[in-house]
Order: structure tokens, then sequence, then C-alpha cells
């Protein structure tokens, strides 16, 4: 049971259809007007400049979308979880819509840290022939540094390729699924939109990716 | 009027996702509306990018009133940065609109706001993008019919080109009015023509194709350079006001933006005109009368704004927010009602007289920004012809205020070129700053005084048509140098700095202000030689103007410089504000013998023409008092505002001014000070 003077609401909520173009500091802005339409009792941190006590899960780059993105609210007061989805879903935009909220302990991990592993599914539009071919090494870019990044590191598992069912999420362009495990390390992570621009085919052409959404979250 | 509009967006996708800040283009904001039933479409256009257009008053507003009119629907539309322009154009894909994604081309009518001079090229931007004919006489009966208003639309000449009818004035009725009037005109078959025609006959609309130029003699002799080309077109289009703004609720939908916009906070406008009367100033005339909205009216719009979009920043905008006759009781009642929530409640527009103690406590709850103050002219002299009624002994005690209070920043703005200017002038700016800046000094506790800035905002003095300074002329650039460097090596103090903007944009928006027809084609011109986004310095191409001037033969220092005779008949004169153009002719002699001219808000009618001309007066909530005791609270002193001296009566004129009329006491006096409960869970927040 959690600590009864302590309401650290965790709300699970989706970023897709247009809005996975939204950076994370737009998606934690539009998160915050969200709550405070919903009229929630949210707390603020004392300080020169008060703000709302929330905190958001691990950022997803421009484009990739979630199904199961997660944001932390601190309460003053009790308010019945269902309650406050309830009030959350009124006021918040189709595309960016809460699912669940319950109670965390208040010494629980940060949703920023407690699920380094991400699981992506990845929507192509054409069927890598060959099957697909991943490297060994990523060069990103990083504050103007280049760096190389090893996948073995990040990348938990294989790619696992499956034919899609027609109309899948409601696009017939969509002909096969690429399901895939990121871990993120303290030192860095790979992002999932990188690794599938440099994956290709087996005769060498990069993927065709429509959309990529992170579909799950674990520790 | 089609059936239905295409959505671009599947094309448009993958260049949104490839450009800059992709959510410029994305719409599906919360509070974006959508109207698929309607059978009449109007797109309304802010001609620059989405963080500064999504923002514009005027949008919001006119998107609004549209959208509440049965068969109507009014989307957004904004320019593309120049990286998705040039996308659009490499695509074959033309420029969209926000809630539909569908081409601009698609809509019946386009509205563009020309909120300042520099938004010109953009326009001929967004016809070309849209595959619009830029010329109004080239268009065929199916391109959209294209609108436009704003301050620009005082002097609509150099874009009559490319417009088929203004609005002058406030359009909240206007537009939909016109709109339901064209859609009438087009089920009935009506033709382009018929309909502009008809057009031209509703009060406050200027279809410039129905005229004929004058020349200059025949100009200055009739009153106007342009003359009625058919019988039912009126010689004077007379701007149209909103007659319901007071007693308007100041809440009214807004889109709340994902993209980082320039003013990303709630506004409610608490007011609507100054008649302060700055000589240099056209958003004074323009907007005449005064409009004040009731305090309640105020508080409740600013309760029910926040909880609706999630805000936590209200602006009381208006030209002149601390002139309201009851400003200080607004903002101790909103102080009292979101204390302890988080929530800021600024004042964009800061009066030097009217920003004393009571004042500074009152906004005092809050982060402190920069404050800002517009003595505009550094020396009694110039602000007497300016008329700029505030003196030294405003600017320091408005300092002592705020720095007492708390504030650290001061930025002073200023002109420099206004008429009558000298070089001692220009030194009474750097003088003024340093004297203010050891004021604040004074006022800051030792330890904080390193961290005082004040910093100076020259800007050139840009003569605005429909203005008792529209007969000056610019000073030219090189000139406007030399005062500024003159100002620069004035200031000794190195915590004061000096900032001006590069002149030459400065003299392009004289032009503009004041051009004729001919500068239409120049507008035309520079755009085609590449010039777009004007207003960005990064964008402002220079060559590209002085290059379109050679080319139509347009002598445009002649424009932006020579000097009239007060009563010269200028190219704007067929439009008025209300403010006759004999009052600006007095007025600007009075400036030459630096005689002030006072506030009528605040005393007698100073026989503008706006109020018997628009049949109209100044509604205030309450008696405005000498200068500053707006900012005492009730219970203070100031005695009780005559609203609420318990003798209600509906627009009571005032003894002094028969143009002033008092709110009813039933739309004052609000004292509700809850928070409102949207989805019952009390009060919004609280510190933990
Ligand atoms: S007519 Fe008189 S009262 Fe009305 S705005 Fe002009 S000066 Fe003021």
């Amino acid at each position: 049971m959690t600590d009864p003077a302590n309401f650290r609401l965790r709300v699970t909520f989706c970023k897709q259809g247009r809005l996975c173009m939204l950076s994370h500091l737009e998606i934690a802005r539009a998160l915050e007007r969200a709550v405070r339409r919903a009229g929630l009792p949210y707390a603020i941190s004392q300080g020169f400049s008060p703000h709302m006590k929330i905190a958001f899960g691990a950022a997803l780059p421009v484009g990739v979308g979630g199904t199961c993105e997660l944001f932390d609210l601190q309460l003053t007061r009790y308010v019945a979880p269902q309650k406050a989805l309830a009030a959350l879903q009124a006021a918040s935009v189709a595309d960016l819509m809460p699912s669940a909220a319950r109670y965390i302990e208040h010494t629980a991990p940060a949703a920023s840290v407690a699920f380094p592993k991400s699981t992506y599914l990845a929507r192509l539009s054409a069927l890598p022939e060959g099957g697909v071919v991943v490297p060994e090494t990523v060069t990103v870019v990083r504050k103007k540094k280049e760096k190389t990044l090893a996948v073995g590191e990040y990348l938990l598992g294989e790619l696992e390729l499956a034919l899609a069912a027609d109309g899948d999420a409601g696009d017939a362009s969509v002909v096969a699924q690429l399901r895939f495990k990121l871990e993120s390390k303290p030192t860095g992570s790979l992002r999932p939109d990188v690794l599938l621009a440099n994956c290709t085919d087996g005769a060498g052409n990069t993927l065709q990716a429509a959309t990529i959404t992170r579909v799950a979250q674990e520790a | 009027m089609r059936e239905h509009l295409t959505n671009l967006w599947p094309q448009v996708a993958p260049l949104v996702a490839a450009a800059d800040r992709p959510s410029r283009y994305i719409d599906h904001e919360f509070g974006a509306v959508r109207k698929p039933d309607a059978d009449f479409r109007f797109c309304m256009v802010y001609p620059d990018t989405y963080e500064l257009g999504q923002p514009n008053q005027a949008l919001r507003i006119l998107v609004n009133a549209v959208n509440a009119r049965p068969h109507l629907a009014a989307e957004r539309g904004f320019i593309p940065a120049p990286d998705m322009c040039d996308a659009l154009r490499r695509e074959g894909l033309p420029i969209f609109s926000m809630e539909s994604c569908a081409p601009f081309g698609e809509f019946d009518v386009i509205g563009f706001t020309l909120a300042h001079e520099l938004v010109a090229t953009n326009v001929l931007e967004a016809l070309d993008l849209a595959g619009i004919p830029l010329r109004a006489t080239d268009r065929a009966e199916d391109d959209p019919i294209i609108v436009a208003g704003g301050p620009c639309a005082y002097n609509p000449e150099p874009f009559y080109l490319f417009i088929d009818a203004f609005s002058i004035g406030e359009g909240e009725e206007a537009v939909p009015d016109a709109l339901e009037l064209i859609r009438q005109l087009r089920l009935q078959g009506a033709s382009r023509a018929d309909i502009l025609r008809a057009l031209a006959a509703q009060d406050g609309w200027y279809v410039p194709s129905l005229y004929r130029l004058r020349d200059e003699a025949a100009a200055q002799q009739a009153g106007s350079w342009l003359e009625p080309a058919q019988p039912g077109v009126p010689d004077t289009v007379v701007k149209r006001i909103y007659e319901g703004f007071a007693t308007s609720p100041g809440w009214e939908p807004c889109v709340v933006p994902y993209a980082e916009v320039v003013h990303d906070r709630l506004s409610v406008e608490v007011l609507r005109g100054c008649a302060r009367g700055c000589r240099f100033c056209q958003a004074g005339m323009m907007y005449r009368p005064v409009r004040e909205r009731s305090v309640r009216n105020i508080v409740e719009s600013v309760k029910a704004g926040l909880a609706h979009t999630g805000y936590d920043e209200v602006s009381l905008t208006s030209l002149s927010s601390t002139d309201h006759s009851r400003i200080a009781q607004v903002l101790e009642q909103l102080n009292c009602a979101f204390a302890g929530t988080g929530t800021r409640i600024s004042l964009p527009s800061q009066r030097l007289d009217s920003f004393g103690v009571d004042m500074a406590g009152l906004v005092a709850g809050q982060k402190k920004g920069g404050l800002t103050f517009a003595p505009e002219a550094g020396t009694q002299r110039l602000r007497n012809v300016i008329n700029k009624n505030v003196t030294e002994d405003d600017l320091f005690a408005a300092i002592d205020a705020a720095f007492a209070a708390g504030w650290r920043r001061c930025k002073l703005y200023f002109m420099i070129g206004l008429p009558t200017e000298t070089d001692e002038d220009v030194k009474g700016i750097a003088s003024l700053a340093q004297r203010a800046y050891d004021r604040a000094k004074k006022a800051v506790p030792p330890e904080q005084r390193g961290n005082i800035r004040m910093s100076v905002s020259a800007a050139l003095f840009v003569p605005k048509a429909q203005t008792p300074f529209q007969w000056d002329g610019q000073i030219p650039p090189e000139e406007a140098r030399r005062r500024a460097h003159l100002l620069r090596d004035s200031v000794k103090y190195k915590a004061v700095d000096v900032h001006w903007h590069d002149p030459a944009t400065s003299f392009v928006e004289a032009v503009m202000s004041r051009g004729g027809r001919l500068a239409a084609e120049w507008v035309e011109t520079a755009w085609k030689r590449g010039a777009r986004f004007d207003a960005w310095t990064e964008h402002f191409n220079e060559q590209a103007w002085r290059d379109a001037a050679d080319e139509v033969g347009l002598d445009v220092e002649a424009v932006a410089q020579t000097s009239y005779e007060p009563g010269y008949v200028m190219p704007w004169a067929h439009i008025s504000t209300g403010a006759s153009a004999r009052w600006l002719a007095k007025e600007r002699y009075r400036a030459a013998e630096e005689i002030t001219t006072p506030d009528c808000t605040f005393g007698a009618c100073s026989a503008c023409g706006a109020c018997p001309g628009l049949e109209s007066g100044n509604v205030l909530a309450a008696l405005r008092v000498a200068a500053g005791s707006n900012a005492v609270g009730d219970g203070v002193s100031a005695g009780p505002p005559e609203a609420c001296d318990g003798a209600a009566s509906n627009a009571r004129p005032s003894r002094r001014n028969p143009y002033i009329s008092l709110l009813a006491i039933e739309d004052d006096c609000a004292q509700e000070n809850a928070v409102p409960e949207p989805h019952g869970f009390g009060e919004g927040g609280g510190p933990q």
C-alpha cells in the first residue's frame, strides 16, 4: 500500500499520429497544460520560479510514437485514480491520450530511469528482400562530435521481422513489421530511428519505415 | 464553393517530418476547431510563420467570429518557414491550411491580416505558393476572393494590386457579415465583379479596382487621390468598429499551441483603444474611441481562460492596460484568486505615469522579468512635440517604485528621427537613461547594485499614415546612423547599453507606410527579385528592394523622406479612422508649437472627430482619474469610482466629456475569488 500522505500518480499515455512529430519539450508542455485543464490538485515547487511537480519518462525522438509513455504527477491530496484519469482524458487531445493512472511509492525510481529497456515496432512499407542486415556500429553526431556506437551494446536479442496483417494500423501500405528491443545505458543510448536508418535489406537498400512506435518499457 | 477540401497531409507529411520544427505544421492542437459541414470556407492567414502568427489576436478573434456563423467555416493559415516554402516548391505542392491541410486555392475567401508593413512580400509568397494569380485583375471566377485588413489597410495602396477587397477597422462583425454576403451571392451565381461591387457598398469595405487614380493637382483639389469609377462606390471608406466590444466576454476559445510561440500565454483584452494622442502613433488613431471591459468581465474571463486552456500565465492586453480605470481592482482580484497557484499575471505595456508604488506592488507577487517603459524622446521639449505626456519625474518615480519592489532590469524605448529632433534631443536620451540608472541604484540595496541593467532601445521614426506626423519625412539612413552613433557615444555608463536596428528595414517600412499605388508594383518586383520574410533580419534582402525601385521607377527616397505641409492630401485620404484630416493637421501645428493635447478619456473632448463621425463614444468602467491614480485600489484613496457609487445607470454620459459613457453597474464589481472547478477537484493546485 502506498503512503497515504504521498500522492504520486503515474500516468500512462500514448503519443501517436501527427503528434509523433512533437519534441520531448513540446510533449512536456502539452501534458502540463492538460493537467491544469483537468483541474487536478497538482503540487507546486517552492522557490523563485514555482512550477508544477511533474516528471516525464524517457524521451522519445521526434518522429517516434509510443503506446505506453509515462509521467509522474505529484498531487496535494487524494483523488481516486479513475477520476483523475477521466479528468485527464477529458482535457486531452486524441493523439496524446492518457490510458491509465495509478499511485506509486514515493521511493519508486523516476519514470525516466526506471525502464531502460524499450521495445519498438517499426512498420515497413516495403518487404526487405533477403532479410534485415544490422550494422555492427552506427556513427552519430552529438554536440558536433562524431561518436561510434556498437549496436550490440544496445540491441537486446534479434530483430523480428513479420508480415503485416492487411490494413495494419489502418495503413494498407504497411507490408511488414519489425520488432526490436533497445537498452539505454547511463552513458547514452541508441535511437531506434537511427538504428533503422542504418539497417539495410539483403541488397543493401535502406529500409522504408512508415512509423516507429515504442510498444513496451521494462525495467 | 466546393463539395469538400483536399487533404494534402499524406503528401505533406514527409516534408513536415524533414522540416525545421515540424510542430509548426501539424495542427491538431487543443482548441483547434473543425466545421466539416459548412459549405463556405474562409482561410484566415497571418503572413508569417506559425510562431509569430498563432498568438495573433486578430487571427483568433476572426476565426471564432466566422465559425460562430452557420454555413461558414474558418481555418488558420501561416506562411511556411523558408525551408518549407522551398520544399513545397520542389515537390510541386501548394501552401496549405492548418485544420484541413487543404490547398489555399480551394477556399472561397482568403483573408490576410496586414499586421505591419514588412509582411507585404509574404502575402505574395503565399499567393504564389497557392497558385493564385498575384494580381487581382488576373484572377479567374473560381479563384478565392482575397481580402485583407489590419493596421496596413489604413494605407492600402501598396497592396492594391493583390487584394480584392480591404476591411477597414475592426472585423468582428464586418468579416462574417461580408462572408455571408459573398456566400449568398455565390449561391445565386453572381460573378466575381458583382460580388466586389456588392462588397464596396458595405460599410468599411474598400475595393481598390472600383476607383480611378487622380493626378496630383486633381487630388489636392478633390481631397482624395482616388475617384469612384462607378456609382454606389463611396468616396471615403470609414472604418468599422465593434460596438459590442466592451460588454462582450473577454474570454473566447483559443488554440493552445505545441510549438513555442512568441506570446505563449493566455491573453485577455482588457480594453481597446488609447486616446493619449501620441502624434506618431497609428494605433492610437486607429482604435478610437476607447472601450473598457468591466472588472467582472475581465476577472471571470481570466479564470475561464486559464481553466480551459491550461496556461499558467495570462497577459492583460491592450495598447495601454494600466490606463484601465479599474486596473487596480482587476489586479487585486486576480492576485487574490491565483495566490499560491504559480499563475503569472502580466501587463504587457506599462505606462510611465500610471506605474506607481501601488502598481509595482500589484504586479510584484510575480517573477520579475525586465520592465519596459517608453519615454520615446530624451527631452521634455521633444516629448511635448510628440505629445508624449510624461515627464522625467514620471519616469524617475516609476523607476523608484519598480526597483524598490524588486525589479533589476529595465528597458527604455526611444525613437530617433522624430520631427524637429536636434542633436541635443539625442544626447538627452543618453542623459535620461543615465539618470534613470542613478535613481535605480539609489532604490536598491548596495550589495545588489551590480545586478542593475538599464538598456536603451532606439527605433527609427517611421511616419505612419493617419497620424499627425504622416506629413513628416523620415530622416535618411545615413543620418539615422549618425544620430545612433551620437547616442551610443553619449552614453558613458557601462551598465547602460544601447541597441538600435539597422535603418534599412525602417526605410522600407516608411515607403510602405506612405506609398501610393506605384508602391504595389515595387513590392511585386521586390518579391520577384527574392524579397520575403523582410521582418527577419537574416532574410531581409535590401538589394532586392533597391533594384525593384530602379526597375519600376519609384523614387523611394522621395516617398519616405519628403515632408509636406500639414493639409496636403496624402495617398490614403480616401480611408478614414474617424479622426479628421483637419484635426490631424491641427495636431501637427500644435506639435510645431510644442503644445500638448490631453487624453480625452481623462477630461475634455479634443474634437478629433472619431466619436461623432463613427456615431460612437468612449465607454469606461469608471471615470478615469488624474494620471497614476487608476493604480490605486479601492479603500486606498482616489474615491469610489462613479460606476460603483450606487446611482446605477446604463451608459451615463460624463459631465466633462459628452463622448464618455460608463458601463452599467451590474456589469462591474465582481467579487468572486474562487478559481473555477472545471472537473470538480477544487483549487487548481497549491504549494506543498
Ligand atoms: S471625438 Fe473627442 S472624445 Fe471622441 S475620441 Fe476624439 S477627442 Fe476623444
